[in-house]
This record gives C-alpha cells, sequence and structure tokens, in this order.
C-alpha cells in the first residue's frame, strides 16, 4: 500500500464551505428569521438636523388597525437604563460625557435621528404607524460644519457639555520637534481635508429581539460583529445580567465596521419586546442606513513638514480636526490611533501631534474599515506634493524616507519598533510591476496627443496585529480565545468568538486546524454566533489572521497532544512515536497501526479507563499574539484623466502585499480586492453629503454612488512573505490594508495626470465636477501669475 | 386582499396579498423564499433581482399582484435538488463572493445573461453585471465565475 501523504491546506486556496450555502439562497441573514408571534418595528425620525422636541402625539397611530404599541422616547427612557453607546462606554472612549436618550426626547441632533419607534403587525402597517406619529420641532440653528462647533458661541448640542467640543484639543511631542523644524532646510504647510463616506453593507443593520418573560431570558438574533459585544450592550442598556441574554448571529451581510455592539435602534426594539412580551423584528432600510446608521472620515488636517533640501522628511507637525457627527461612538478614539501611525513606515525623527474633536448635526462618526486611515492618506499626500517641489520622484522620496531593518529593529518615533516591515521591497516590486521609466515614456507621448495619464504610488503598514513590544507584558492584540473539541464521530470543533461577515473564518480557520490536528479539512466544524457557546470575540481591526488563526493553530496542538497521550494507552506506544495523519493515529509512518481519531474518543468516552488517564477531548485555548508583526504593502495607480468631462478610469492597479504566511492565497486577495474597490469608490463616487444646513442628501443610491463592475478594474497582486517573527503563527490581518492605502494612489496618480495643468489637490473626494473645478482654478492661477 | 397564482420555481402558489405588497416581499415572507435578498428597495442594487417570464426583474419594483400568472425563477430554483447548476459551481471554484448577501442576485442576473449570451465576453459580462452592486469583492472574483461557467458551457 501507497502512502499517500497528507495533503496541506494552509497556503491553499480551498475552496470556501460556506459557499454552496449562500450560492443556492441557503444562507441565513437576520432579516430570514421568523419567529411565531413576530411583530415588526420602524422608526419615527427626525426631519431636521437640530431641533427642539416640543410634542410627541401617537394617538392616531396607536389607533391604527394592526399597530399593537408606540413608544416615544420618553416612553422608552423609562424602559432602559440612560448610557452611552456601548462601544463608546466599552472602550473608554475619553472626553466629556454628553447626555442623552435612547430615543430623542428634548432635542433631535441629525437628520435621521430616532423620535419614536411604532411596532406592528408587519413592517408595512408598522411604516404606516410612523406617518401618523406627529412631532412638533423647534428649529434650532444646525452646527453643520466642524467650523462652527469650533466656535465657542455655537449652540451646544448637548446642554449639559455648553460647548460642541467633545474631544478637547489635546497636544504630544515625539522627538525634537522645534529642534528639528528649527533645523530644516525647507519648511511647507498644507491643508488637507479628508471627506466623509460610509461603510454601505448590502445588508443593512437588523435585529429580532424575543423576550421571554417566565425566564426571564432574551434571545436576540443579530448582524453584529461579535455577539458578545452586542450581548453587553443589550444587557447593559436593558438592565438585565448579561447570562440572561443570548445573541445569535447566522450570515451576516458585510458591516466594514458597523454592526459593533448594539446601537440605539436595536437596544429600542429589545426592550419593545421585552415589554410587549412578543418577538419583535427592525431591518434597516436603505434610507436608514444610509443617514442615520453612522458615517466615517470626516477629517482636515493642518500639516507643516520639515524638510531636507534633499528630500529628507524630518519632521511633521499635524494638526487633526475630527468631525464625530452628533453622538460619541468611534470618533473620539480615532485620534490617537491616527497619531500613533503617522510616522508609518518612514524614520520620521520629530512628530508633534495635536486635535481636537467636535459634534455637529451629523449621523454620528463610526468604524469603517480602517478607521485611522486618514494618516496613511495625509502622509502619502504629503510625500507627494514635497517630492514635487524638490524634483524628486514619487519612488525615489519613498525610498529615501523608509525606515531601514535593523537590529534591534528601527523604532517609529511615536514608539513600536517597525519589526519585520518589507516596505523598501513593497515599492520595489509595483514600480517593477509597472516599469514607471516605460509609463514615463508613454505618458509623455499621450500627453502630446491630449490624453491625461497618470501614476501614483502609496505604501501603509498595519498593525494587524502589530509587533510585541520588548517591555511589554502582554501581546499586541490582548488575548483570543478557542474552545476545541474531538467529537465521537471524529469531527473536530472549534468553538470562535469571531463572526465572520465575510471573511471567509469557517474556511481558514478549518484549514489551519485540520492541517495541525492532522484531519481532512471536511472533518473541522467552525462554530461561530451563539454567545452562550462561543468564547469571547470580535471580528474588527484585522486581528483574526493572526490572533484566531494563531490560537486555532495553538489549540489544535493542544488537543492533539491529548489524543496522542490517551492514544498511547491503547496503541501501547510512546505520545511521542504517534502521529495523526488523515484522521488516523499512528506510529510514526505506520499506517498498519491507524486508529480513527473518533474511535479513540468512543472509546474513551466507554469510562473502562481509570481516573488517572485524561479521557476528555475538550481543550480551553488562547494566545497573545506571538511575535505579531506588521502586515502592509505599496499600491501603485495608473488613472487616465478626461480633462473636458472630469472622468477618472483607473487603468491598471498593482498591489505588492505582505501579509506573512497567506492562509488562503483567494481570501486573502479578495479582501484586499475588496479593500481596494471601496478606496476607489471613496475617491471618485461616494460622499455622505449634507447641505449647509445639516440636510442629508445622500440617501438613496442614486444619490450616494457605489462602484459597480464597470468603474472597478482588475487588480494584479504580489505577496511578499519575506520577514516570519514568530516560531508558529505569522499569518497577519489583511481587511483594511486595501481600504487604508486605495485613497492616496489613486489621488496621487489623478494629481500626476493633471501635473501639466499645474493642480495640486488636498482633499480624497475627486469626482468629475471637482477634477472640472480643479483644472479650471489651477488654469487661472496660472493665467493670472502670466497677467 | 387581492388572490393570486404565481408559478415559482415551477410549482403553483397561489397567495393573498395587499395591492401593495412587493413581489419580494410575497416570495420572502409568503413563500419563504428568503434566498431573494433586499439591499436597496429602490431598485438600484440588484440584490433582489428574480426571472419573471424569462426576463431579470427587481422584485423590490413590481407587486406580487403584477406577477400573477407569470413564471418567476428565484435562485432556490437554479439549485432545486441541492446541487449547485454550473454557474453556481463556477462561481464556487473561482470564490466568487464573501458575505453573500448580493450573492442570489448576481447568479440569477448572470444566469439570465448567459442563457442569452452564451459567448459572452468580460466587458460585456461586466456591463450586464453593472446593475448589480457587490460591496465586498471588488467584482474581479464575480467576473471571473461568470467567464468560467461561459467557457466550460462552450466545451458541453
Amino acid at each position: 500500500m501507497t502512502q499517500i501523504a497528507a495533503e496541506r491546506y494552509t497556503g491553499a486556496s480551498v475552496k470556501r464551505s460556506e459557499d454552496p450555502r449562500i450560492l443556492t439562497g441557503g444562507g441565513r441573514y437576520v432579516d430570514d428569521i421568523k419567529l411565531p408571534g413576530m411583530l415588526h418595528a420602524a422608526f419615527v425620525r427626525s426631519p431636521l438636523a437640530h431641533g427642539r422636541v416640543l410634542a410627541v402625539d401617537a394617538t392616531a397611530a396607536r389607533e391604527l388597525p394592526g399597530v399593537v404599541a408606540v413608544y416615544t422616547g420618553a416612553d422608552m427612557a423609562t424602559m432602559t437604563i440612560p448610557g452611552q453607546d456601548p462601544l463608546f462606554a466599552m472602550m473608554g472612549g475619553g472626553g466629556p460625557a454628553p447626555e442623552y436618550t435612547l430615543l430623542a426626547t428634548d432635542k433631535v441632533r441629525f437628520v435621521g435621528d430616532p423620535v419614536a419607534i411604532v411596532v406592528a403587525e408587519s413592517r408595512y402597517l408598522a411604516e404606516d404607524g410612523c406617518e401618523l406619529v406627529e412631532v412638533d420641532y423647534e428649529d434650532l440653528p444646525p452646527v453643520a460644519t466642524a467650523a462652527t462647533a469650533l466656535d465657542a458661541g455655537s449652540p451646544p448640542l448637548f446642554a449639559n457639555l455648553g460647548d460642541n467640543i467633545i474631544g478637547p484639543h489635546k497636544r504630544t511631542e515625539f522627538g525634537d520637534v522645534t529642534g528639528t523644524f528649527a533645523g530644516a532646510d525647507l519648511i511647507e504647510e498644507f491643508h488637507i481635508d479628508v471627506h466623509r463616506h460610509q461603510n454601505v453593507p448590502m445588508e443593512g443593520r437588523g435585529i429580532v429581539a424575543s423576550h421571554d418573560a417566565e425566564t426571564g431570558t432574551m434571545t436576540v438574533h443579530a448582524a453584529t460583529q461579535s455577539v458578545h459585544v452586542t450581548r453587553m450592550g443589550i444587557a447593559m442598556r436593558l438592565g438585565m445580567e448579561a447570562d440572561k441574554v443570548r445573541v445569535l448571529a447566522g450570515d451576516i451581510g458585510g458591516s466594514f465596521g458597523l454592526k459593533i455592539g448594539a446601537s440605539r435602534e436595536e437596544i429600542a426594539v429589545a426592550a419593545a419586546s421585552r415589554d410587549l412580551g412578543r418577538p419583535v423584528k427592525w431591518t434597516e432600510d436603505r434610507g436608514e442606513n444610509l443617514s442615520a446608521s453612522g458615517h466615517a472620515r470626516e477629517e482636515s488636517f493642518d500639516v507643516k513638514a520639515a524638510i531636507s533640501k534633499d528630500g529628507d522628511l524630518l519632521g511633521l507637525d499635524v494638526a487633526m480636526v475630527i468631525d464625530i457627527g452628533a453622538y460619541p461612538v468611534m470618533g473620539t478614539m480615532v485620534p490617537a490611533i491616527v497619531e500613533a501611525m503617522l510616522p508609518g513606515p518612514y524614520k520620521l525623527a520629530a512628530l508633534g501631534f495635536e486635535s481636537t474633536a467636535v459634534a455637529t448635526n451629523k449621523a454620528s462618526y463610526i468604524a469603517y474599515r480602517g478607521p485611522w486611515a486618514s494618516e496613511t492618506f495625509v502622509r502619502e499626500r504629503v510625500l507627494d506634493l514635497l517630492a514635487k517641489d524638490l524634483g524628486l520622484d514619487p519612488l525615489e522620496i519613498r525610498l529615501r524616507n523608509v525606515a531601514p531593518r535593523t537590529d534591534p529593529p528601527f523604532p517609529m518615533v511615536t514608539g513600536r519598533p517597525l519589526a519585520g516591515v518589507t516596505t523598501r521591497e513593497s515599492l520595489e516590486r509595483v514600480a517593477q510591476m509597472v516599469d514607471i521609466p516605460a509609463f514615463r515614456r508613454r505618458q509623455a507621448e499621450e500627453r502630446a496627443r491630449g490624453r491625461y495619464l497618470g501614476i501614483g504610488l502609496a505604501t501603509f503598514i498595519e498593525a494587524a496585529p502589530g509587533p510585541r513590544s520588548p517591555e511589554a507584558g502582554s501581546g499586541p492584540m490582548g488575548m483570543e480565545f478557542m474552545r476545541l473539541r474531538l467529537e465521537e464521530d471524529g469531527i473536530v470543533t472549534l468553538f470562535t468568538g469571531q463572526m465572520p461577515h465575510g471573511q471567509s473564518h469557517q474556511t481558514t480557520l478549518a484549514q489551519i486546524a485540520a492541517d495541525e490536528f492532522g484531519v481532512p479539512f471536511g472533518q473541522v466544524r467552525v462554530v461561530v454566533g451563539d454567545s452562550d457557546v462561543v468564547p469571547f470575540g470580535l471580528t474588527g481591526g484585522s486581528r483574526s489572521a493572526t490572533m484566531t488563526g494563531g490560537v486555532a493553530l495553538h489549540g489544535a496542538r493542544q488537543l492533539k497532544g491529548k489524543v496522542l497521550d490517551f492514544a498511547s494507552v491503547l496503541i501501547e506506544a510512546s505520545a511521542a512515536d504517534l502521529e495523526i495523519v488523515d484522521g488516523q493515529v499512528q506510529v510514526v509512518g505506520d499506517p498498519d497501526t491507524g486508529i480513527p481519531v473518533g474511535e479513540v474518543a468512543r472509546q474513551a468516552a466507554s469510562g473502562e479507563f481509570g481516573a488517572d488517564v485524561d479521557t476528555s477531548f475538550e481543550v480551553e485555548a488562547s494566545f497573545d499574539g506571538g511575535e505579531g508583526g506588521w502586515s502592509g504593502g505599496s499600491h501603485c495607480a495608473i488613472v487616465e484623466v478626461d480633462v473636458e468631462t472630469g472622468i477618472v478610469t483607473v487603468e491598471r492597479y498593482v498591489a505588492a502585499e505582505d501579509c506573512g504566511a497567506l492562509i488562503n492565497p483567494a481570501v486573502v486577495e479578495g479582501q484586499i480586492r475588496g479593500g481596494i474597490a471601496q478606496g476607489i469608490g471613496a475617491v471618485l463616487l461616494e460622499r455622505s453629503a449634507y447641505d449647509q444646513d445639516g440636510n442629508y442628501q445622500s440617501a438613496t443610491f442614486m444619490d450616494y454612488l457605489l462602484p459597480t463592475a464597470c468603474e472597478i478594474p482588475r487588480f494584479e497582486i504580489a505577496h511578499l512573505e519575506t520577514v516570519p517573527l514568530d516560531a508558529d503563527v505569522n499569518f497577519r490581518g489583511v481587511g483594511e490594508g486595501g481600504m487604508i492605502v486605495a485613497p492616496p494612489t489613486l489621488v496621487n496618480a489623478i494629481e500626476d495626470a493633471l501635473a501639466p495643468f499645474g493642480v495640486r489637490i488636498y482633499e480624497q473626494h475627486l469626482p468629475p465636477a471637482r477634477i472640472l473645478e480643479l483644472i479650471d482654478a489651477a488654469d487661472s492661477q496660472s493665467t493670472s501669475s502670466v497677467d | 386582499m387581492v388572490d393570486i397564482t404565481v408559478t415559482v420555481n415551477g410549482a403553483q402558489r397561489a397567495g393573498s396579498v395587499e395591492a401593495r405588497k412587493t413581489l419580494a416581499d410575497f416570495l420572502r415572507d409568503d413563500l419563504d423564499l428568503t434566498g431573494t435578498h433586499l439591499g436597496c428597495e429602490h431598485g438600484v442594487c440588484g440584490a433582489c433581482t428574480v426571472i419573471v417570464d424569462g426576463r431579470p426583474v427587481r422584485s423590490c419594483l413590481m407587486l406580487a399582484v403584477q406577477a400573477a400568472g407569470s413564471e418567476v425563477t428565484t435562485v432556490e430554483g437554479l439549485a432545486p435538488d441541492g446541487e449547485l447548476g454550473p454557474l453556481q459551481q463556477a462561481m464556487w471554484d473561482s470564490h466568487s463572493f464573501q458575505c453573500g448577501f448580493c450573492t442570489p442576485g448576481f447568479v440569477v442576473q448572470a444566469t439570465a445573461f448567459l442563457s442569452a449570451h452564451p459567448d459572452a465576453g468580460e466587458q460585456e459580462i461586466r456591463e450586464a453585471l453593472s446593475g448589480n452592486i457587490c460591496r465586498c469583492t471588488g467584482y474581479q472574483s464575480i467576473i471571473d465565475g461568470v467567464l468560467l461557467a461561459a467557457r466550460r458551457g462552450a466545451e458541453i
């Protein structure tokens, strides 16, 4: 008999076990849940950006046949515990805490602010009921921009604060900022804006809450990135013990940071279910999703750069203002991450960083794929602007400033060591892939024919998970947990707190565990989405590759050790001489001695073995991230700008990425491509727009434009896997990088295309109309300077 | 309420619906065919695409009463015995999707398109699918799945 070597799954593009279900309509998303006696909720929302609620009259709505209940903000206040957003509260968001109610009572603070919830026998009837709720408002002057909010005289959104400064001005210096700027050859100043845009998963938020008064328990079906965080949020705001709340989640139609914790609407639905003793469902519609679920990224930066005449970036001094919208969720937490990450992979020796967070009458700032991404936009944009002024090539200025890979690793000026970072290699790789000199020749030829091509380059690093700090006692990203069990049918079950919503964890974690334990891929089952069963965890921050991949590897190893110990009794061989190959425990190299792992579990369960033999095949594993490491990469885009229409076409897009060892290359590339596509959308199409009075302008897909298959090109992706830091776990996160680095890559390319017009770009959103304005403005400037 | 009969995935289904009820809600709520997803309810995202009398339509923009007497095929009807159809198989092989929410719309739209244009090239496929939005993938893997299905179809 020929021995067939066990297949190795890790590193192969194993087909997803999720797919047969989702391809046939068998996915189970939260809106697919139907419970006996289930009611449907809809929200009455504010039409005003800023107003006082004078009266809410729900009489007519309550009388409508089919409407079961209407809860106003005042009703809801008696049914819930006051408090901050649960995510903000859990993460210790900082800054002064504004006081507000779950549904608006005294004031509304943005268009879409929930004012009342109508519960009815169908969603149609709930929406009919909403039409009949009469709300009297008194208009208040809107605080529609950060500039207005910074004015101490602007009307405060929150009475208990007195002004609209939510994150007070704070300044920190790293390195010798004063000395660096005093000694620089040149100091340049820029103002850079990043516009408001948003997650837009294809499935909005949603919940089915079902309270059982008999047992005092609440069962929640949720679309969430963490069943445990949702459980904590709902328990906290409903005044319940956490163990009385069970959160279940099935398939989730994307999130990108939106669905963390428990939103005000979800808490209100749970409270309504408890009050009514019936299950209540709420499915966010697209208008609600675009106007009220939350937005991200509205930030501005005043940047001072200290440089040498040769192009050394010596120091940066950056003042950031972040517009967190109406209610603190994520916004106040962003500046600290921007500050830490601003140096990027460069040997920048001095950084001054200051920030202020303000509240405005717009939707709340929430997490969106790479929430700190503006640091990369600012840095990579500034490098191109400086290169232009110094007459340097964008590749050259980056290579000149990239920190060397040294031992011990070169530290970022903000502290973390740049261990194992391959920025130089990824820059060189993309340059080679596109052949920059050949492009420059073609660019010159095409310009002569009136076609404007441009090339743009940008690079990033992401702490996914980040390096282990030499002095820190703990790992780079906290702990990750997993329970693993060998069943009597030979299935290895992994219980993880990860809550996949497109990341393919049911496939990738099974690949790792199958290899490490020694069973076929199909013999590993990954259980997610039940707070009664899975350990604490959260899918977010690109943590799962290292943290959960790592705990799957170590947990499988631990479980295998137990199985081998027990099997050594059965086979009468030392555990050290045993292996598990293709689901059989055997003496190394001798398949004839093999016993199926399920048989081992069955025999152990027979009870024939003494108390001194460990027959439990379940382990609780944890992993601290090991040595960790950075992921990162460099991207390069070639664009054509039609200077008559302002339309930008992405002709070519290449990426050289380093996320360490790939678990599943097709999954990794899917994450990269999806992130880049969102970045392209952010620059060319997407904007969560408000008018000057705070009226929301982008509440449909005809107004909030998403990229389609016609705007997104093919992507060419190269993988670098150069610097392993850990003995076992060198998978690194890749969920956010595409979205972080695509915007500067694209904007750099667009500016390069428009170089003949003298266009300089200090913003991120460049739809056709804006491109034409930039060309016109640059034109008239050059004309007037000639005059 | 209006009584209607619709042939859905080959079977006659009767229902009693409000005139305002959309075809999508009829399929999802009355017939429990939850494979048809609602991504925008204003006809842009394509997640709710079903085939009505041979043509792909947005079931969020069509009323159930308008479908009375019609033949409707949903994503569930493309794999009647749980076996993947050729396009679904090609999409699995191509790692076409991530979160899966837009998937039924793409599968249905691409099925309708390929049956009319079995020899379509990449650009035609991109245009044919430009009324379906995917937020996860950047489209390349979806296009690759459709191209693979077309190629396999040509080989048969």
